[in-house]
């Protein structure tokens, strides 16, 4: 009981000033934070009073991760093995069957989902190469030291502004065999005269050279941040060592270069993995002898057509880990990156 | 027009200029003319049939005596919804934004200015969402909505993407490089946490929130695969949608499809050259930071 709560003890409640027996101001102000011991005790009261508050400023985004990312992430892990209801309800424990049918091991022989991850691998081999070269080169010319070079700069990045929804409708007329300049194209490369969305041969590239176009707003950013970020003194001492033109680019620019490729490179083969739309928009189907039935759309047409919730579950969950390999893999690049500089 | 891409560009401007031999800044702006024609061909070719009339055998250049581009009107006639679309999709957009906005700056205080217990847990909780593809919960989250009865309603459309773990770890790392002392002498004198947040953090994270905002934005307007799933009746697809449904109803309506089409993509571009900066920023952070 301190003398504050004292009944008997009014003047010290009243009296204004509580007096402090020491003399310099200095020492009073340290009577009044009090000892070291109770100083300990105020910090802690503090520091539960920030949990609190912790606590409420992060409570929307945590219940909403919750809601949204990890409880559906657990049930989508559940649901892979349970065959399911229409309704998506688990009806029936199947054990890891849906995973042996994926991959193959189940000893049907019917391989059509392994064959849609080598689709998806075989349409990240076409569009990231073309895409990184592609843009590489657009960075390069983009740091020329000419006047509206800007102008320039934001026709290049354009592509990051246009969804991937539209440019599949753009260019869907684009392959369309009864536009002209198609057909022209199609006759000078010998390809075949129907529309190359519906030949098994040149579909999927069709795809991929679309997505290439759409990515290259973005690939052009990031590799002309890379560059912009390389100090000029190197260019110069190198041009007193005789460095012009392609030898600087070969020599000082490439390997500087080479941790933001690689990185990106991750990054555009995980954006690959989850390509849906233009697939949905292009084809609409599994493509002509399935050959555009990539991941994401054989756990399209296994969930929205079919209503196999657990077997598209596991589509999902075979996606998960091998995008979480990826993940690992670009914060292994990223973090050599971050050292090296 | 001519935003800086990175702040180093400005430093690239400012050292002496040297002026490039005639027939060599020649050959870089035919170059660069040369890339942009490349680059911008889709849309050149998507303007040039919309204006040429209905045809089934468009040509890649316009009859340029009769341009037709009453076309961008008729579209709006033609495909009644088109009005809505573009509203759902900007009620949608502008609601996800201040949405991430919000619990982002709110997270994003707690895990940069607050001292408390468990702290690394929460951190991790709000890393864990990135790593998760967005497809692995899709079928899950789709069962929710549809038990809920949020399908062909905006909400549906719009609560799952309210909070962002990209944007919270942006928000983060911009919080941390405002000195600490501020805090600490705000708090001294009085000042709550929450009225430091909306009155000294906020006003001075502005960058931060620009990158956020044009970032989310932009994101939602493209959005396909979740409107595709949890939108049934036409007056309730979001623009994207619409466009791929439109094209498949008009099949052989080439100028009516590209010319939707191009009303459709005209907010985005203009995002883009008025916020270019904010996205260029908020892509190559995100990007590099993580």
């Amino acid at each position: 009981m301190s003398a504050l709560d004292d009944p008997q003890n009014h003047a010290a409640r009243f009296s204004g000033a509580v007096e402090t027996p020491v003399d310099s101001p200095t020492e009073a102000v340290l009577y009044r934070l009090g000892s070291p011991a109770q100083a300990v005790a105020r910090r802690r009261n503090r520091r539960w009073q920030d949990f609190g508050w912790a606590l409420l400023y992060m409570s929307p985004a945590l219940a909403l991760f919750l809601a949204f990312t990890y409880v559906p992430f657990m049930r989508s892990i559940l649901l892979s093995f349970y065959v399911t209801t229409p309704t998506g309800a688990p009806s029936r424990f199947n054990a890891v069957n849906y995973y042996a049918r994926i991959l193959n091991l189940d000893g049907s022989g019917r391989d059509e989902y392994l064959k849609s991850i080598l689709t998806t691998v075989e349409f990240s081999l076409m569009v990231v190469p073309l895409s990184m070269i592609t843009s590489l080169a657009l960075a390069v010319l983009a740091t020329a030291r000419v006047k509206a070079i800007g102008v320039f700069r934001t026709i290049f990045t354009s592509s990051v502004a246009i969804s991937v929804a539209s440019a599949g409708v753009i260019w869907s007329l684009m392959y369309a065999p009864n536009v002209k300049v198609t057909r022209w194209l199609v006759n000078l490369l010998q390809l075949q005269p129907d529309s190359l969305l519906n030949n098994a041969s040149t579909a999927l590239a069709a795809v991929a050279f679309m997505t290439v176009w759409t990515s290259l707003g973005f690939n052009f950013i990031i590799i002309l941040a890379g560059l912009q970020a390389i100090p000029q003194e190197l260019y110069e001492s190198g041009r007193i060592d005789g460095t012009n033109g392609w030898t600087a680019f070969r020599y000082v620019s490439l390997p500087l270069l080479t941790p933001t490729l690689m990185f990106l490179c991750i990054i555009s083969t995980i954006q690959c993995f989850q390509a849906f739309t233009q697939f949905h928009v292009l084809i609409g189907n599994a493509g002509p002898d399935n050959a555009t039935n990539v991941m994401v759309y054989a756990l399209f047409t296994a969930f929205w057509k079919d209503n196999r919730y657990g077997f598209a579950s596991a589509i999902a969950v075979v996606l998960f880990v091998i995008l979480l390999a990826l993940t690992i893999l670009q914060y292994r690049v990223l973090d050599r990156r971050v050292h090296y500089q | 027009m001519s935003a800086p891409v990175a702040p180093t560009s400005r430093a690239l401007h400012s050292s002496p200029y040297q002026a490039l031999p005639l027939a060599k800044k020649a050959g870089t702006y035919f170059l660069l003319g040369l890339a942009s024609f490349v680059v911008l061909f889709p849309l050149l070719f998507a303007f040039s049939l919309a204006v040429q009339g209905a045809t089934v055998a468009p040509t890649l250049l316009p009859d340029l005596s009769k341009l037709d581009l009453s076309v961008f009107a008729q579209a709006f006639s033609k495909e009644k919804h088109l009005g809505r679309w573009i509203l759902n999709s900007f009620v949608v957009s502008v609601a996800v934004t201040l949405g991430q906005l919000l619990t982002s700056a709110l997270a994003a205080y707690a895990l940069a200015n607050l001292r408390f217990p468990a702290k690394p847990f929460f951190f991790f909780a709000f890393l864990g969402p990135l790593m998760i593809p967005w497809e692995s919960t899709i079928i899950p989250n789709y069962l929710t909505i549809t038990a809920w009865g949020w399908k062909d309603t905006y909400q549906g459309l719009i609560v799952p993407f309210l909070a962002s773990g990209f944007g919270i770890f942006l928000l983060r790392q911009y919080f941390l490089t405002i000195p600490r002392e501020l805090y600490e002498a705000a708090v001294i004198d009085g000042c709550g946490r929450t009225r430091y947040l909306w009155s000294v953090l906020l006003p001075l994270s502005r960058p931060a929130l620009g990158t956020l905002a044009v970032y989310a934005f932009l994101n939602t307007w493209n959005q396909y695969y979740w409107p595709l799933l949890v939108t049934d009746s036409t007056e309730w697809r979001t623009t994207q949608v619409g466009i791929a449904v439109f094209r498949s109803s008009e099949i052989a309506v080439y100028n009516l499809q590209m010319a939707a089409t191009l009303i459709v993509l005209f907010p985005t571009l203009l995002l883009l050259i008025l916020g270019q900066r904010q996205l260029v920023r908020g892509l190559t952070e995100g990007a590099l930071k993580g």
